[in-house]
């Protein structure tokens, strides 16, 4: 028997890494070369604590990297961590955990009436 | 003993418990106007829903995508036991008439557990070809289109 909450995990992380705009465009950046957090964030109107949050976001699940050289810090991509989460499988799973949050979400407010 | 055993490479077993009564749980699986409210999910939505809530009984569903195009889905119902088990499938039409394009067929169980409810959702898919099948009508998720171009963007990068 498959256990799905806990198969589910890192991929879930991978997709709400990926739902975000702004990290999704670090990402296509990303996958030109690397670059250092300034560089990354230039095109960005955003504090800059507001989007280090996002470069952590990417790189706690893994689909991201960074190493730091003096003061600066560079980041590179992980291809093999996008690849999860090209997987037709993963995505239908996503897909059903998302309707299913959304049925527990649409059950309490009922049950609130 | 169930009589499906699911395949790890074919088959999702999803796994909630909800702090609400069975019975609320039953009927947002089982009548329209809880259906439409979160059976799709967004930014995708569900416009229109018919059941006929019986074995060979129609599980008609109209879905919207963010681009406003709408993707009719039509399946039949297997077994029908109030507050415990839903059983369809899009393998066959309303009345069990094979359908064209089977694709999946989907368990839903429930559990009284205390005051709240464990429900277990099995979606059971036919093949890689149904697979393909699925992906070509066009059923992703809007942000699951903007991973597929992600991906692809990536992939054409690093290599």
């Amino acid at each position: 028997m498959i256990t799905p909450s806990e198969a589910a995990k890192p991929i879930d992380h991978v997709f709400r890494a990926l739902s975000d705009p702004t990290r999704r465009h670090v990402l296509e950046r990303l996958s030109r070369s690397p670059a250092s957090v300034s560089e990354l964030a230039a095109p960005f109107n955003m504090a800059l604590p507001s989007f280090v949050q996002h470069m952590s976001i990417l790189e706690n699940c893994g689909l991201v990297q960074s190493r730091k050289t003096g003061r600066v810090r560079t980041f590179e991509i992980v291809p093999k961590r996008l690849k999860l989460a090209e997987d037709w499988l993963v995505r239908q799973r996503a897909l059903w955990e998302k309707r299913l949050d959304q049925l527990d979400t649409y059950l309490i407010t009922l049950k609130e009436k | 003993m169930a009589l499906w055993k699911p395949d790890p490479k074919l088959d999702l077993v999803l796994e909630r418990v909800v702090d609400v009564p069975r019975e609320l749980v039953w009927a947002a699986w089982t009548k329209p106007e809880h259906i439409v409210k979160w059976f799709t999910p967004a930014p995708w939505t569900t416009i229109h829903c018919e059941i006929d809530l019986r074995p060979g009984g129609r599980f008609h569903t109209i879905m919207r995508s963010p681009e406003g195009k709408d993707f009719p889905n039509t399946g039949c119902y297997l077994e029908v036991v109030p507050n415990e088990r839903l059983v369809w499938t899009d393998a066959l039409l309303p009345g069990y008439r094979p359908s064209e394009k089977p694709f999946f067929t989907a368990i839903i169980a429930l559990e009284k557990q205390g005051k709240s409810t464990r429900y277990t959702a099995t979606a059971i898919h036919r093949d890689e070809a149904g697979k393909k099948q699925h992906e070509e009508m066009g059923f992703h998720t809007g942000w699951a289109t903007a991973l597929d171009q992600l991906v692809a963007h990536i992939k054409a990068s690093v290599h």
